[in-house]
């Protein structure tokens, strides 16, 4: 059985490169919605699946310098036909990741990429060195991917990575440190060229971009008249951001030949082709993967060798 | 988790829906496969096809026989609009079990059970499985059309919160689940351990009570859930010790009441 269209650009199926490194598909889970990649583990799908098959990568929950607490409940929210989220990078630190959460990665065998988010340019290179020193030998650990725009972090969120000069920096310090690993910057796409952001991505150093995060959202309780997330406004995901995410990724793909990972409202298979209509070179699956642990691996399937 | 069933993503489709009382549903799901679970566990229900949500809504499982589950719901949200009127035959498809259930009874130890509203589930489960002579089984509601009598069987006493729509031949003690429970304890010596499942005052007043008298206390939060299964961090509850947060969905949704702050403003009081 041959469900891919013959329409889409070249074969997608089985591994593929990007930047230094060969990742073994294209259909990833996207930071944030998935844990630190092992969450998915012990469930069981209906065909006995397991929600880490055929994945090309877990990208984790993003990982800061020092832990977080994350943002006071409620951090969610269902709002019509998309998520609001306001989590708040809520994260174990890099320390502990690299003591307890990288080394389980490796043990599973699970493809991953590290999300890592700093408050300065320079804690982006502090973070991947600290990373390489750590995790270089793993042939499991395939990039890190830079969380420059979640718009949750009060001491910088979204403006932090509006600006494609702050990108640059951000992207050049950890380009310094990646080594042979995969270096991907997630873009915001609350700004009115994201394009430009993706130049100075590349400028940096990036092998490509991930687009997009979440826009930002807000909704209203009617029964209070106040905003349904505490500080007001989160991120929004889910399958309403789907026609702006690949409006996105067309702009960059057109604007520069980057490879980007697309990510934005992909449910199921159908989804994940239209952002390879317009270039993507892999997909990630976000909000989808918390109604539904085995939905990347679905889609995985079909671009299987 | 060990010793816990699995679990599983499992399909299946709307077997029926019935209202039990003035606010709350009982949905009966046709299962493609049988899950097992223990009392206080919880499933991730959605839909396929047109009634398919965003996120799936978590529920506490009433019931399991063979294929078919049950579960109660009150209409909250566009989510639960939308249960209520569904249809036997849509397709569903719920994840179950998740989370950690109550604890089973602890050698003699009578329990005071202390059930609010669409809080009954787990409580309802642990009694069937579990539940003695001595246990005190109470349940709370707003008033006499909001309890869901045929399920209330001899063993469950009930409170009301206004004392009207009682059926002929049916008692509700006016007050509170928790003053219901502070009369009929009124002289008794005996330790107890309390499980509550219910809003948050009666989670608070429960804990109280046990505090109170020395017992183990054992609440199951509500909150908003992302995931189910701990991958969103999205459905937090304030640690009573301030570091930080617990998941309701995998360090919960049952926790011993000191474990966490039940204060107004923290866990689900919306």
């Amino acid at each position: 059985m041959n469900p891919l269209p013959d329409w889409l650009p070249g074969d997608l199926r089985g591994g593929f490169r990007l930047g230094p490194r060969r990742f073994p598909g294209r259909v990833w889970t996207a930071s944030g919605c998935f844990g630190y990649g092992l969450g998915g583990r012990d469930l069981v799908a209906p065909d006995g699946r397991s929600a880490l098959d055929g994945l090309g990568a877990v990208v984790t929950k993003t990982v800061t310098l020092a832990p977080r607490r994350g943002n006071p409940p409620p951090r969610i929210w269902d709002a019509g036909p998309g998520a609001l989220n306001s989590i708040g990078l809520e994260n174990v630190g890099l320390q502990r990741f690299l003591d307890e959460v990288a080394p389980a990665l490796e043990a599973a065998a699970v493809p991953f990429v590290v999300s890592i988010a700093g408050t300065a340019p320079g804690q982006f290179g502090v973070m991947t060195e600290r990373l390489h020193a750590s995790a270089a030998a793993y042939v499991h650990w395939h990039g890190v991917e830079l969380n420059l725009s979640c718009p949750n972090v009060a001491e910088g969120g979204v403006d932090f990575g509006r600006d494609p000069a702050t990108v640059r920096a951000c992207v050049e310090a950890a380009a310094g440190a990646a080594g042979d690993r995969a270096l991907l910057a997630k873009l915001t796409p609350n700004v009115a060229c994201i394009a430009e952001l993706a130049r100075a991505a590349a400028d940096g150093g990036a092998h490509g971009v991930t687009a997009i995060n979440t826009l930002l959202g807000m909704d209203i309780d009617l029964s209070t008249g106040r905003p349904v997330l505490p500080l007001r406004r989160g991120g929004y995901s889910g399958p309403a951001i789907l026609p702006v995410a690949l409006a996105k990724v067309d702009e960059i793909v057109g604007g520069t030949g980057l490879p980007v990972v697309g990510v934005g409202g992909i449910r199921r298979l159908d989804d994940a082709l239209k952002f390879f209509a317009v270039g993507a070179t892999a997909v990630q699956v976000g909000t989808a993967q918390m109604d539904n642990p085995f939905a990347a691996a679905d889609i995985a399937a079909a671009f299987a060798d | 988790m060990s010793g816990q069933p699995q679990p599983r993503r499992v399909r299946g489709r709307v077997a029926g829906r019935e209202r039990v009382s003035v606010s709350m549903h009982r949905m009966t799901l046709d299962l493609d496969e049988a899950v097992r679970f223990l009392p206080g566990q919880f499933c991730m229900l959605n839909f396929e096809g047109a009634r398919e949500m965003v996120l799936s809504r978590p529920f506490s499982i009433l019931r399991v026989d063979g294929r078919r589950l049950d579960l109660l719901f009150k209409v909250v949200g566009a989510g639960t609009r939308l249960m209520a009127d569904c249809r036997p035959g849509d397709a569903a498809v719920c994840l179950a079990p998740l989370g950690r259930p109550f604890p089973p009874p602890a050698g003699d130890l009578p329990h005071l059970l202390l059930a609010g509203g669409v809080g009954l589930p787990p409580l309802w489960a642990w009694r069937r499985r579990w539940g003695r002579d001595a246990d005190l089984n109470l349940f709370g509601g707003r008033d006499g059309a909001d309890v869901p009598w045929d399920l209330l069987d001899d063993g469950w006493a009930c409170s009301v919160d206004r004392p009207v729509d009682v059926p002929p031949g049916r008692e509700a003690h006016a007050g509170t689940v928790v003053d219901l429970a502070g009369m009929l304890l009124d002289g008794e010596t005996r330790p107890r351990r309390v499980l509550a499942c219910g809003p948050a005052p009666l989670l608070r007043a429960a804990a109280e009570l046990a505090r109170g008298r020395g017992w183990d206390c054992f609440v199951s939060v509500e909150e908003r859930m992302g995931c189910g299964y701990g991958v969103c961090r999205g459905c937090v509850v304030p640690r009573a010790d301030g570091g930080g947060y617990l998941t309701a969905c995998q360090d919960g949704p049952v926790f011993a009441s000191t474990q966490v702050d039940l204060a107004p403003g923290g866990e689900g009081d919306a």
